[in-house]
């Protein structure tokens, strides 16, 4: 080789290495560059149909555009665009007191009418909302006077309220952006009732949302909200650190749109914060009771993966402590779920006694356990684009191994992974609940559901009572009895261990250390960008 | 008159080749195991899916019709420049594709430009220097860049050139200044391979008989790279001409990357959510572009060299 070409070349590799290695003291103070008034939130995926009333937008952004008639807080329901309701001693009939003077963002007025019209188009598209439990329940809605509409139900449902009060679909679109009377086959606009207009949209790009000044709860102190879509990983990375974004948070797609690695040293460089709230979901693994023919069918087994999970390590290690060890299916804040279960920890030793008293057995110097010539292997399916799932099957894989159970992992498209949940075509995989204020009523209305749980649960023994007890508590109208109802369904799925807890998510959000007024909502999905303002 | 009918034929045996290669990429679309109508309504975030939405959503975008009904119902509309509506958003194809297409089509036209004007000049300067240094530090160093990952090189002059100079922005498609980047990373990635093709077409023009008479004539040296660089672009401009459609199929990286709203974004996405008619015509764009590019290539290379024209 010549001389020269071997001087040039470890000369560039020089320069490069230099270049890496003066980079990290330079880049703090971009942040400051931003401009006080403005967030730019990065976003994986672009916020795509605002159309309320169906389910291709992105939450957060509907959440700042489009209001219910009622409000799902901390302490319970609270106004919203409806001011006071009255409910029928019967439990059927909804009667709601509209605030006065709101307007959609297009001035049209919102009232009864617009309430009517509303909910109708939601109705007429019923297939799509099968999810929601009220929209097979509507029978009316009627208008009474220019501020007051009356809800009809086909019969008494407790989480009415709470579910009027979910970003979608029953959220107040203007009339006037209606296209040929309805909105199920698109809409000419997107203008609601909320503190954010949608000013700027382009696709794959980015989305602009600036303060509605006339809005009825007092015009937002922050002014400008831009949607950046960015990729995440180390292009946003990189955005943040030159400041062209200094907002991010875990949206719908969860812990793995953050690297939590990166977050700490921006957190660590002093011009930005870390914020986090209190549990929103669970992340878990959702085990097949009636598969055919598999290990997972005996509660044994089942118990026996649970107790072989090490949680502390997965939430410590692979979560950085952003994730908090679960060991129920909801934590104690999810209403209704306040309820005395079975300890069940890392213990393999447990796990090892529970499968060697079912029949699972080690014959001669086997590692895998063995029960009438079939071993004991157990397919868990992850979603392939999640760096954590990955992660924590690999994992979960050694340590189960120690109580002698073969996992053997497959990475899948999430709607692969979406289309076995369906099926029923699985071992296990990972799925987490659908978050505070969907939980428990949507996640437990979901075990009942061929799509979501169905299989999951259908192969444990007192799968009749479940069900019976599932249907029974959505329409009952007494707390006490609910509660109690609540508390056996809880106890049934622990015991039969086919929804094994892992970590508990969160929001958490990276912000400009000067931002204040940080809070969190009642869901995963949404952030009361309202309320923040510039020091 | 031989060259009329040359470009007639070619763009006839064009035709049915298009053709195959969308009746293809039907085929292979089909082919995945998962339900695309219960893809689809997981891409429309649909939270509970039932087996009767999934009906439902079947008739209304005709998969319930037989396969060969169907491609040749869309082949029908296609003929008509009709791609139909994009099962996902519903919104119409074309208006998707269309500004995608030409976001990647300016990215990548610039990028050849780039491509181009680097290769020749280094492919020049290495064939008038082989063996000396110059000749091989420019491979030495071309052969670590085009070798270095795309993403990796992408994320280390964002790093530098965005966040620590400040001097660009790191992605996004807002002034001419954002084509910078991404230009360079697809130039260093490709001119790495092109250059190289110019070098070698010149090295083996250099022992032909015309320049040793023209150095014997005694013609200026600088006259003789001129004829030199002319014959041997010969060679380049069909692999320019395929360059165009390959660097617009290839893309996707570089666009994720920056965050370029083009054609490589929008088919992962499609793909993803199965959204089959966004497939089907972004297929069609691209072997249409290949063929044509292709075509024209040849076209030219035809227009240069007779010898070409009398084989066919």
């Amino acid at each position: 080789m010549n001389k020269n070409v071997a001087i040039l070349l470890s000369a560039l590799l020089i320069s490069m290495t230099l270049l890496a290695a003066c980079g990290s003291n330079k880049t703090e103070s971009k942040a400051k560059a931003n401009k006080r008034t403005e967030l730019v939130y990065a976003t994986a995926k672009d916020i795509n149909d605002m159309n309320p009333h169906l389910y291709a937008g992105s939450i957060p952004a509907q959440g700042i555009v489009y209001e219910s008639l009622v409000e799902n807080t901390k302490d319970g329901i609270t106004p919203m665009l409806a001011e006071s309701w009255d409910i029928s001693p019967d439990g059927k009939t909804y009667t709601f007191y509209l605030r006065k003077g709101v307007t959609f963002h297009d001035g049209e007025p919102f009232n009864a009418d617009a309430v009517k019209k509303n909910i109708e188009a939601v109705q007429s598209n019923k297939s799509k909302h099968s999810w929601i439990k009220l929209s097979t329940k509507i029978v009316s809605i009627n208008v009474v006077a220019e501020h007051t509409v009356q809800l009809v139900l086909s019969e008494a449902y407790y989480p009415t309220l709470l579910e009027l009060a979910m970003t979608r679909p029953y959220a107040f679109l203007s009339p006037k952006d209606f296209s040929s009377g309805g909105t199920k086959d698109g809409v000419n606009g997107f203008n609601g009732t909320g503190p954010y207009k949608l000013t700027e949209h382009q696709t794959d790009q980015h989305a602009v949302f600036e303060a509605n000044e006339s809005y009825w709860g007092g015009a937002p102190k922050v002014k400008k909200i831009t949607a950046k879509v960015l990729p995440t990983g180390e292009t946003t990375l990189l955005a943040l650190q030159k400041g062209e974004v200094n907002f991010i948070f875990t949206d719908d797609r969860g812990t793995d749109s953050l690297d939590v690695q990166a977050m700490k040293e921006l957190a660590d460089s002093g011009d930005y914060q870390i914020v986090r709230s209190e549990p929103m979901n669970t992340k878990m693994i959702v085990v097949n009771s009636s598969k055919a023919g598999s290990p997972v069918q005996e509660t044994a087994v089942r118990e026996a993966i649970w107790y072989s999970i090490d949680r502390e390590t997965i939430s410590k290690q692979i979560f950085n402590g952003t994730e908090t060890p679960a060991n129920t299916l909801f934590s104690s804040n999810v209403n209704y779920a306040e309820v005395e279960l079975k300890k069940r920890g890392y213990d393999l030793e447990t796990a090892n006694k529970l499968l060697e008293k079912a029949g699972w057995i080690l014959e001669n110097g086997s590692k895998i356990r063995t029960k009438a010539g079939s071993q004991l292997a157990i397919t868990l399916y992850y979603d392939a684009n999640s760096p954590s799932q990955k992660t924590e099957a690999e994992f979960i894989q050694s340590t189960v191994q120690k109580s002698g159970i073969r996992l053997e992992l497959v990475g899948e498209e999430s709607s692969s992974i979406a289309q076995r949940r369906a099926t029923g075509d699985y071992d296990m995989l990972f799925n987490q609940t659908w978050g505070l204020a969907y939980d428990p009523q949507s996640t437990i209305a979901a075990f009942t559901s061929e799509s979501s749980y169905f299989h999951t649960t259908n192969g444990i023994a007192n799968a009749t009572e479940l069900y019976t007890k599932i249907n029974k508590v959505m329409v009952s109208t007494d707390e006490q009895t609910r509660k109690l109802l609540y508390a056996d369904i809880l106890k049934i799925v622990h015991d039969e261990a086919v929804f094994i807890p892992i970590t508990n998510g969160n929001v958490t959000l990276v912000a400009p250390k000067s931002l204040q007024g940080i809070s969190f909502k009642q869901t995963q999905y949404e952030l009361p960008f309202e309320r923040m303002y510039f020091q | 008159m031989a060259m009329g009918r040359y470009i007639i034929k070619r763009v006839l045996i064009s035709l049915p080749l298009l053709v195959t290669i969308s009746f293809f990429s039907f085929i292979l679309n089909q082919l995945s195991p998962l339900d695309p109508a219960e893809v689809i309504l997981h891409a429309q975030g649909v939270p509970n899916i039932t087996s009767e939405l999934i009906a439902e959503t079947k008739a209304r975008l005709g998969m319930d019709q037989p396969l060969l009904t169907r491609y040749v119902q869309w082949f029908v509309s296609c003929l008509q420049l009709d791609f139909g509506n994009s099962y996902v958003t519903g919104k119409p194809v074309w208006s998707l594709l269309g500004p995608a297409f030409l976001n990647t089509l300016k990215l990548t036209l610039v990028s050849v430009i780039a491509i181009i004007a680097l290769s020749i000049t280094l492919g020049t300067i290495c064939a008038l220097r082989e063996g000396k240094w110059v000749d091989k530090s420019v491979r030495g160093i071309f052969f670590l860049l085009t070798s270095m990952p795309s993403y990796w090189l992408a994320a280390l002059i964002v790093w530098y050139f965005s966040v620590k100079l400040d001097l660009l922005p790191t992605s996004g498609m807002d002034t001419y200044q954002s084509y910078i980047l991404p230009v360079t990373v697809i130039t260093i990635s490709f001119a790495g391979i092109y250059f190289r093709i110019i070098r070698s077409s010149m090295l083996s023009n250099l022992n032909e008989d015309y320049v040793l008479y023209g150095r014997a004539c005694g013609l200026p040296e600088s006259k003789i790279t001129l004829h030199l660089l002319r014959n041997s672009l010969q060679v380049a401009i069909s692999v320019f001409g395929m360059a165009i459609p390959v660097i617009l199929g290839s893309t996707v990286v570089v666009e994720n990357l920056f965050v370029w709203p083009g054609l490589g974004t929008l088919s992962v996405k499609s793909i993803l959510s199965r959204d089959f008619p966004i497939i089907q015509a972004y297929v069609l764009v691209l072997a249409a572009a290949f063929v044509i590019f292709n075509t024209f290539s040849d076209i030219v290379n035809a227009a240069l060299n007779p010898k070409l024209r009398k084989d066919h």
